[in-house]
């Protein structure tokens, strides 16, 4: 090959071609997909926005919405934070125990409820709900409510009145239950207060209590089939026939009892906790706007929110959407008056005692 | 040939070539950039870089910042993995599995690689090779949902069991060590048999033969030629399988029990759990990742010994 010879005049020309070529995608910074003006960021959980809502939404406004899917409070509040002042999402579903959490690092923005017309539509018992109000404000559009019920297999498991039947030896290995949320229910079981509300400044007693509750999961680990983390979970478990018991969030197990499954769901006498599922419009969301749009729109109509319940098995918050139930659904969705009543909603008061303790004592649960 | 050599050479007479690639072709540290550089960039973005931002959260006192808190350097995440023995034992527990679905992979999958190299004629191979890894162009989920789907209380294995009489009650198959380790170990499998079966299929026919003409029986023939030749496809592919085992998340989640909990489990639930404890997360892959290749270092220098002639 002949020798090259190149003068000084070419050898910085190219030098500053290459510079400027690996300089351009600083240069040029294209506005990202996540903060377009017509588009919208929702992280949710799965069935619970449904698709022809999703379709006709788009259709109507003309927003491209982008669906994120999480499945559990805690990713969704650690990738938030991680985010920081630059959210790649405008709306995410938090339930409202966890309000104090998300609103402390400062990842929610206030509702402002005058931008919503159709907020009339809402059940009253939501639009002002204790649980909801925070600091003098309002923080998300609830839109489905449940509980931590026990679900049983009705055709090996005739009556459950109480928690007990969890440990009745005939079913042992039979049995399976999120551990963090079993543990506040054991809590209760063994007479402590699940919800660490009567704790505050009181950590030694708490401490005491979450440990005899852990000691206890620890002591009937022999009972367990699995430890599961999401309602798909527990949903095919039930169907397997892998267990016959389980501690459940209501919506997972009223959907296997809407299918058709021998399933069966209560509220046994030493009583549970309730939650509500909330849309939020997280703070410097990129299309704040939009997402309002999103809100007002679910409130439009009860055919919504009768959609939401079919799909996710929760109930709805939105007025009219039980004459649109079938029975079946309706029976799935619908608790005796007296199981109602043992119903604690969670409070969002000493929620990080609580996580701190729960989280630990899982992680020996697990372990041991 | 001619069309293409015209080509090439109006390639590298054209101004752009002798100007550019011809000039850094010229050099050496411009050969070296040429070669090294895709790689090096590949290597370094996603490989080097993810593992040194685990370790710089590593080294933090709260990651995700919150407003309002400080964060600042410390050992204190790595201290608490040593400091109690709840988070000693899973680390222990992945181990002794990661152990034993090797040496189980290694145990079925030897016999299918040898008799592909082997036993089916040249022609076959190919096919063969192709039928074995077919399933892995399913994703890692949906194989793991079909081991649920066999080994369920109502799966195709109790379904079986029972239409031919042998229970009348399913066996709890899932959700135990069984599932677990039988579920690794199919979905693990391909990373065993490409290794052996790349050195299997190198052992020249003849010295079996030569053996067989010398009196060796099959065992004799395959302890003492089979078996060293074949030594670097077993260390590698039980290095891969080992690693992958130490590592692997979403499988025992979804097939393990109560009592199957393994490390990564552990750490995941520092990076979902309701607190910020992502710095202690990180610290913990990372003490997982040092004790698993240390662990694969040992293995390696053990069996693997140094590189000489098995014959």
């Amino acid at each position: 090959m002949n020798k090259i010879i190149t003068s000084r005049r070419t050898a910085l020309k190219l030098l500053g071609g290459g510079a400027a070529a690996l300089a351009m995608p600083h240069i040029i910074r294209p506005i990202p997909a996540w903060a377009q003006n017509g588009v919208l960021n929702i992280t949710t959980y799965d069935k619970f926005l449904p698709k022809e809502f999703l379709d006709k939404f788009q259709k109507d406004t003309g927003i491209e919405v982008r669906i994120r899917l999480t499945d559990d409070q805690g990713k969704q509040y650690n990738l938030l934070t991680a985010e920081g002042a630059n959210p790649s999402t405008d709306i995410v579903t938090v339930a409202g125990h966890r309000y104090s959490q998300f609103i402390s690092a400062k990842l929610l923005q206030p509702l402002d409820t005058g931008k919503i017309a159709n907020w009339k539509n809402l059940n009253t018992a939501y639009q002002d709900a204790p649980w909801a109000r925070v600091d003098g404000n309002l923080w998300g559009l609830p839109i489905l409510a449940g509980y931590e019920g026990l679900a049983r297999n009705v055709d090996y498991v005739k009556d459950a009145p109480s928690w007990d039947v969890m440990f009745d030896p005939q079913y042992k290995g039979q049995t399976s239950y999120i551990v963090s949320d079993f543990m506040t229910i054991v809590m209760q079981y063994l007479g402590h207060d699940g919800d660490f509300v009567s704790y505050v400044d009181k950590a030694d007693v708490a401490q005491k209590a979450t440990n005899e509750a852990r000691d206890f999961l620890i002591k009937q680990k022999d009972m367990v089939r699995k430890y599961y983390e999401a309602g798909s979970e527990v949903q095919q478990m039930f169907i397997n026939e892998d267990i016959y018991l389980a501690h459940s969030w209501s919506g997972p197990a009223a959907k296997l009892i809407m299918d058709g499954h021998p399933i069966q769901l209560s509220v046994p006498k030493e009583g549970t906790f309730g939650f509500c599922y909330t849309l939020n419009i997280v703070n410097n969301a990129p299309n704040a706007e939009n997402a309002y749009k999103l809100l007002n729109a679910v409130l439009e109509t009860p055919e919504v929110g009768a959609a939401m319940t079919r799909q996710s098995g929760y109930s709805s918050t939105i007025n009219g959407v039980g004459d649109l139930l079938n029975d079946r659904e309706k029976l799935a969705s619908t608790l005796p008056q007296e199981e109602i009543e043992r119903i604690i909603f969670f409070s969002s008061v000493n929620r990080d005692m609580k996580n701190e303790m729960i989280d630990r004592a899982t992680a020996e649960v697990k372990a041991a | 040939m001619p069309r293409y050599s015209t080509r090439i050479a109006k390639i590298v007479n054209s101004s752009l070539y002798r100007h550019t690639l011809g000039a850094a072709v010229e050099s050496r540290w411009g050969r070296l950039i040429l070669l090294a550089g895709v790689p090096l960039v590949w290597l370094i973005a996603l490989h080097i870089g993810p593992i040194y931002q685990m370790l710089k959260i590593s080294l933090l006192s709260h990651y995700p910042v919150q407003p309002g808190v400080e964060s600042h350097f410390t050992l204190a995440n790595y201290r608490l993995f040593f400091s109690e023995a709840l988070y000693f034992s899973p680390l222990i527990k992945s181990f002794i599995f990661a152990t034993l679905a090797t040496a189980s992979t290694l145990i079925v999958v030897y016999p299918v690689a040898y008799y592909v190299a082997k036993v089916v004629r040249p022609e076959g191979r190919s096919k063969a090779l192709l039928l074995l890894l077919v399933p892995f162009w399913a994703g890692e989920l949906i194989r793991t949902f079909s081991v649920i789907m066999l080994l369920a209380n109502r799966g195709a294995v109790n379904v079986l069991l029972r239409e031919i009489g042998l229970i009348d009650r399913p066996i709890p198959m899932l959700y135990t060590s069984f599932s677990l380790g039988f579920g690794l170990v199919y979905l693990i499998c391909l990373y065993m048999l490409l290794p052996l079966y790349s050195a299997i299929e190198k052992i020249p026919t003849q010295y079996l033969d030569a053996a067989a003409d010398l009196g060796a029986g099959p065992f004799t023939r395959f302890r003492k030629i089979i078996l060293p030749l074949s030594k670097d496809g077993i260390v590698s592919g039980c290095c891969l399988v080992f690693l992958t085992c130490i590592g692997v998340f979403a499988t025992p989640m979804m097939l393990g029990g109560p009592n199957t909990v393994l490390f990564p489990e552990t750490i995941s639930g520092f990076f979902h759990g309701a607190s910020d404890k992502w710095p202690v997360g990180a610290a913990f892959a990372l003490i997982m990742l040092v004790t698993a290749l240390i662990a694969a270092g040992i293995f390696m220098r053990l069996v693997g010994g140094r590189k000489r002639s098995a014959i």
